[in-house]
């Protein structure tokens, strides 16, 4: 296969990849993947190599499926027939919490298996305590699927089924997104054997092989592009009014064998509440900010992730061990690639931003309406993002994470809530030669006159987004009912004359400010 | 005198003109005038009437124009000083946007900066039933006017939250401005696009606020020159939809224009394909920079709810404003004949989306340009003829495009021809790949869709695209040069609104529905009215934007009739879900977003098209590198009469462009002057 005929097969397998996610994505009723593409859909190859991905997606579902797809392969290797799926939403072999459901399915081919399809999607409920980090252990989170064959030689298992039914909340939204999934899998199979047919290919293995060393070969010659050094940071923020933990790291680029390593030695021990990250997700979030700096362009496969190396002992806040509780674990996983930038300016000044507040705060609205019907809404609100060298941070915008805001007119036609206030918060971010992106200030209440739940979580509240080189940190976070300040909980009683008001982080700035003449 | 109609297209490099009289067609190109797009439009008009050697008093039928003067303003920014005015407590709704990043790796990322920056708050609300929490003020009203006038304000647009189901509290305020400014343009939400979704119906507000100053005198001087010079006829605009409206309607909602000059071109694609009974299509077009595809579904262009205007940050999908105004739904690829050729950091050979542009353009074209282009590949192959090119009038390097192909080819130690046809290749699977993912995403099957090319290189890949698609036949046109401006002229007189209101089928309120729809009908055919349309001439036709309830995309379904308590709307919904590939959830209640109404002038007919069956002259050979190296027989399209059948490998050259014709695939000179190739089996 000369290189013209691998881009020209190439074009086709991504294409192949990137409709299959769409169609999926918009079928999907989970507001996290429906507003922000938390999912991950991938082409693997019959060694069980991730050697495309859905251009789309979060960064925590992105390298986490490469990692659970590899697991499944090889656990059911001779033991995969025709018309199987594969499942699990095991946290520690997927994306790190229960709502994440994994799905794969090979691609036969003249009776041989030539690759495999799968997806990660956060579902719209898995039981237990629901989006919270109020469980004490894993178990109170929901509903355990271990790697198990939903799917067995074309006939459903119809045991599974009804477990799954049984144990979540919404039942047929459930099992109609595992249908989506199922269905994006098999029709990608097809397209596979077709493009296979149009450029006459056996299999896909050589053209695998060659775009995962091709994708090793180039995410190094980026990293050797690089200064050879080891720079340590620290990350700083608080989960409660009374705790903050910290993730320290060691970053060096090995310019000699292409390699970046982080070692997370040192950070925070695992805690009691569900905001633990697995190790997969936390190298995903950390993949993510490595690959953002020095390869935006390059594919995510086996090949370009290979040369990070990532550590984190285990029994840390960022390598959990069973049976640690995790569902909110993306509250921590979204501060992960912080130290990183910070370590990243040290040799790419140009190419890093400064911090943000991490994950956008969050709310969800609950009670029953004037006539007794219950409601449950969920919403995000984005801080600013941190500043670039050459250019300030972006008002009101996601950093990490890539999550759409749902509009407010949606919001109030599924729930009696009003906004009275959604604007930016100007000033907020950090000064310094580059600005930091301000946050917002975002006011609510619920019409009617009875009463509501209000689950409200705010990162930021006590430890800024730091300023990078100089730059001044980023306003904290406020939240206040009633012109109070309070802290955020979970299922808090609310009265039908309260109004909330959350107002956002500014990112922090970069460099020292030029002072005014 | 029989009926004689008028098309001009005002695109970003030249002005086309068409004219129609009966059964002959006449051209004019003529070089577009930024400065005044006026000059150019009589520039091409005077010429294409002493071509057809008529008086503008005989144009009797009709005078389109399809015009870039909207997207020039947004681009430019030289619209008027412009202010939006929202509810109070959201006044920062253009400069939050939709809070995500539309590159998740790209750690520098920009927004755009609001096409419309000073903004104004009225306290009022409306609830998401409807029903008025706060009614403007007229104190405040009044202050308003005094600040608009203090900040030299020429035209605002108001966006309250949830006027799409209730616009009392926006009306208000307008019509107050209105009496108090009199010259002041206003546009409201609600009017413009009432549907559901703060952020994009403001985005769509804002932009036709910020271009009615600058597309109303443009439209009010092109109707009184036409008028001085002896036009009869009123001139209609083509809008983003393919629509057709009046100058009245037109200056009001110039956001629905910012596509004119595409949708056009998609139209003319619709006139063949029902010309020819083929009832999809896929229309192919290629120019210096993109490419693009339109579908035709039913011998009509597919139209989509949601374009993106002023993509700034390296023209990527997220970067530009949002407008929700039906457009002819184009497939837009970064691959057209400058693209350039490289080698990436994989050590793969990679096509665009970096172009050469038309400065310094393709190496071939000796103006400076080295790197390897598109265009190159297809010269060192053989496929165009340096000497031969825009009939002669410029004369191609070969040599210059064997250096740069060659220079690529070093770096993947291959030689020159097989790079160039690398090239040829990769282009032509990028765009069947962008096909692909645009058609599974609309729930078309584009297996077996014929192909109908046009543009300067179109027709130079064609044949392979097609191949790629599974599809077995190509369309090459006539007036291929002038084709957007020939599809304005065959459209009929149309006008799409929609209006936003939710409701569940469990749920039904059959009367708000007919309320809405009486509404949105009227105002179609009062739109019909003013363009010239007899109101027993109109024709609807209604749809409406659907999904589960729960889900957050819908899905647009058309219905056979205006739909009733009777209509099957689950049944139509879900035959539309299955087309496109996505799950049924029969346990799941279904919710109608948006209705949708189009209504419709009578069609008018296109001329008689013939080849021109020229004699041949010496038969004339050229050897071809992109099927091994053979010599390969070239014929001038004159040349062909009706019925005369040619096989490929074969070259069939016109002015503009060339018809690759593969081996394997025949072709004949077919009706309405289209030549038709098709692929043995």
């Amino acid at each position: 296969m000369n290189p013209l005929e691998v881009e020209q097969y190439w074009t086709s397998l991504r294409s192949l990849v990137s409709e299959r996610a769409k169609v999926m994505q918009r079928s999907a009723f989970a507001a996290v993947v429906r507003e922000a593409g938390d999912l991950a859909y991938a082409v693997f190859d019959a060694q069980g190599r991730m050697v495309a991905q859905a251009e789309t997606g979060t960064p925590g579902h992105v390298n986490c499926l490469e990692a659970c797809g590899k697991y499944l392969i090889k656990k059911f290797a001779g033991n995969i027939r025709e018309g199987d799926i594969l499942i699990t939403n095991d946290p520690w072999l997927g994306a790190g919490h229960y709502f994440d459901i994994t799905i794969l399915a090979p691609v036969f081919r003249n009776g041989k298996i030539i690759a495999y399809l799968g997806s990660t999607n956060h579902h719209a409920d898995i039981g237990g305590l629901g989006m919270s980090s109020v469980a004490i252990d894993v178990h109170q989170e929901g509903l355990s699927i271990p790697p198990m064959k939903l799917v067995e030689a074309g006939k459903p298992n119809e045991v599974l089924y009804d477990i799954i039914r049984a144990n979540v909340r919404v039942p047929d939204v459930v099992v109609g997104d595992l249908a989506a999934q199922i269905s994006s899998a098999v029709s990608g199979g097809v397209a596979i054997n077709e493009m296979c047919d149009r450029h006459g290919l056996e299999d896909i293995e050589e053209l695998s092989s060659d775009i995962i060393r091709r994708s090793e070969d180039a995410m190094r010659a980026a990293i050797r592009a690089c200064p050879a050094g080891s720079w340590t940071s620290r990350c700083e923020f608080e989960l409660t009014a009374e705790k903050s933990i910290h993730l320290d790291l060691r970053l060096t680029i090995d310019n000699v064998n292409g390699e970046v390593e982080l070692d997370f030695t040192g950070s925070s021990e695992q805690l009691n509440i569900g905001v633990n990250v697995v190790e997969n997700y936390a190298r995903a979030y950390a993949t993510f900010a490595v690959r953002s700096c020095l390869s935006p362009d390059l594919p995510n496969n086996s090949g370009s992730l290979r040369p990070i190396k990532f550590f984190a002992p285990p029994g840390s806040v960022i390598n959990c061990i069973y049976p640690a509780p995790v569902a909110s674990r993306h509250v921590v996983g979204m501060y992960v690639p912080m130290p990183i930038l910070d370590a990243l300016y040290n040799a790419v000044p140009d190419r890093v931003l400064a911090n943000g507040p991490g994950c956008p705060s969050t709310a969800v609205v609950s009670g029953r309406d004037g006539d007794g019907k219950p409601y449950n809404i969920f919403f995000t609100v984005a801080g600013g993002m941190g500043a670039r060298s050459s250019k300030p941070g972006m008002n009101a915008t996601n950093y990490p994470t890539g999550v759409r805001s749902t509009p407010i007119e949606m919001l109030e036609r599924e729930a009696p809530i009003v906004f009275t206030r959604k604007e930016l918060r100007h000033g907020s971010g950090g000064s310094g030669r580059q600005l930091g992106g301000d946050g917002q200030v975002v006011e609510f209440r619920v019409r009617g006159d009875r009463p509501w739940l209000l689950s409200a979580q705010c990162t930021a509240l006590h430890n800024p987004p730091r300023g990078l080189d100089g730059g001044e940190p980023g306003e904290l976070s406020r939240f206040s009912i009633n012109g109070i300040p309070a802290n955020p909980q979970f299922q808090q009683q609310m009265s039908s004359t309260d109004l909330v008001r959350v107002e956002t982080a500014g990112g922090a700035g970069l460099g020292m400010a030029v002072p005014a003449k | 005198m029989g009926n004689i109609s008028l098309a001009v297209d005002i695109g970003g490099t030249f002005t086309d003109v068409v004219l129609i009289d009966g059964d002959s067609s006449f051209v004019e190109k003529t070089l577009t005038t930024p400065h005044d797009l006026l000059e150019g439009f009589f520039r091409g008009v005077d010429g294409v009437l002493s071509k057809a050697g008529i008086e503008p008093a005989d144009v009797s039928d009709r005078i389109v124009h399809a015009t870039t003067t909207v997207t020039n303003a947004l681009i430019e920014r030289r619209g008027a000083k412009s202010a939006m005015i929202f509810t109070d407590g959201f006044a920062d709704i253009l400069r939050i946007r939709r809070e995500d990043r539309f590159d998740i790796y790209d750690t520098q990322i920009e927004a755009p900066a609001p096409i419309i920056d000073q903004t104004f708050t009225v306290d009022e609300r409306v609830f998401a039933d409807g029903t008025v929490g706060k009614a403007p003020e007229s104190a405040e009203i009044e202050a308003l006017a005094a600040a608009l006038v203090d900040h030299g304000i020429q035209s605002v647009g108001v966006c309250f939250l949830h006027s799409y189901i209730n616009p009392d509290n926006e009306r208000e305020v307008a019509e107050r401005l209105r009496a108090l400014l009199p010259d002041l343009q206003v546009s409201i939400s609600s009017e413009v696009s009432p549907q559901i979704r703060e952020y994009v119906r403001a985005s769509t507000t804002a932009v036709n606020a910020y271009a009615v100053p600058v597309t109303k005198p443009y439209l009010d001087g092109l109707e009184r020159r036409l008028a001085d010079q002896g036009f009869a006829p009123r001139p209609l605009m083509v809008l983003s939809s393919g629509g057709l409206v009046a100058v009245e309607t037109a200056a009001r909602f110039p956001v629905r224009m910012i596509e004119s000059g595409p949708a056009a071109g998609a139209l003319a694609t619709a006139f063949f394909a029902k010309s020819l009974g083929a009832s999809e299509v896929l229309g192919f077009d290629m120019g210096g920079t993109t490419a693009k595809v339109c579908l035709i579904q039913n011998y009509e262009p597919l139209v989509a709810a949601e374009f993106e205007v002023d993509r700034a940050y390296q023209l990527k999908e997220g970067s530009g404003f949002p407008v929700n105004v039906p457009t002819v739904d184009l497939i837009e690829i970064g691959a057209g004949g400058g693209s350039i050729a490289d080698v990436n950091d994989m050590g793969l050979l990679k096509v665009g989306p970096r172009s050469a542009g038309a400065s310094p353009g393709p190496a071939c074209y000796a103006k400076g340009g080295t790197n390897a282009t598109v265009t190159d590949a297809a010269v060192h192959l053989g496929l165009l003829d340096p000497n031969n090119f825009l009939g002669g009038e410029m004369r191609l390097d070969a040599e210059a495009a064997s250096n740069a192909l060659a220079s690529v080819g070093d770096k993947l130690g291959m030689g020159s021809y097989a790079v160039a046809r690398g090239v040829y290749d990769i282009v032509c699977e990028a765009m069947a790949g962008a096909v692909r993912t645009h058609a599974a995403e609309r729930g078309v099957d584009y297996r077996g869709v014929p192909l109908l090319a046009f543009g300067g290189s179109g027709p130079v890949y064609a044949c392979q695209v097609a191949e790629l698609l599974h599809s077995s036949r190509v369309i090459y046109p006539p007036l291929a040069s002038v084709f957007s401006a020939f599809g304005a002229i065959v459209t009929p007189v149309r006008f799409d609104l929609a209006q936003s209101a939710l409701m569940r089928l469990g749920q039904m309120d059959w009367s708000l529905v007919d309320e809405l729809l009486d509404h949105i009908e009227s105002e179609s055919r009062k739109a019909l009215a003013i363009a010239g349309v007899r109101d027993t001439d109109v024709e609807l036709k209604f749809s409406a934007d659907m999904r589960y309830y729960g889900q957050h995309y819908e899905v647009p379904v058309t219905f056979p009739e205006r739909p009733s308590p009777s209509t099957s709307l689950r049944d139509l919904f879900e035959e539309e879900l299955q087309k496109r590939h996505s799950v049924l959830q029969t346990q799941l209640d279904v919710e109608v977003v948006n209705w949708r109404i189009a209504a419709s002038g009578p069609t008018s007919k296109g001329p008689a098209f013939a080849h021109a069956g020229d004699p041949l002259g010496s038969e004339k050979r050229r050897k071809v590198h992109a099927w091994g190296g053979h010599e390969v027989k070239v014929v001038p399209r004159r040349s062909l009469s009706e019925g005369m059948r040619l096989k490929g490998p074969l070259l069939i050259e016109e002015r503009e462009t060339t018809l690759v014709i593969s081996p394997g695939w025949t072709v004949q000179a077919g009706p309405l002057g289209c030549v038709v190739a098709e692929r043995e089996e």
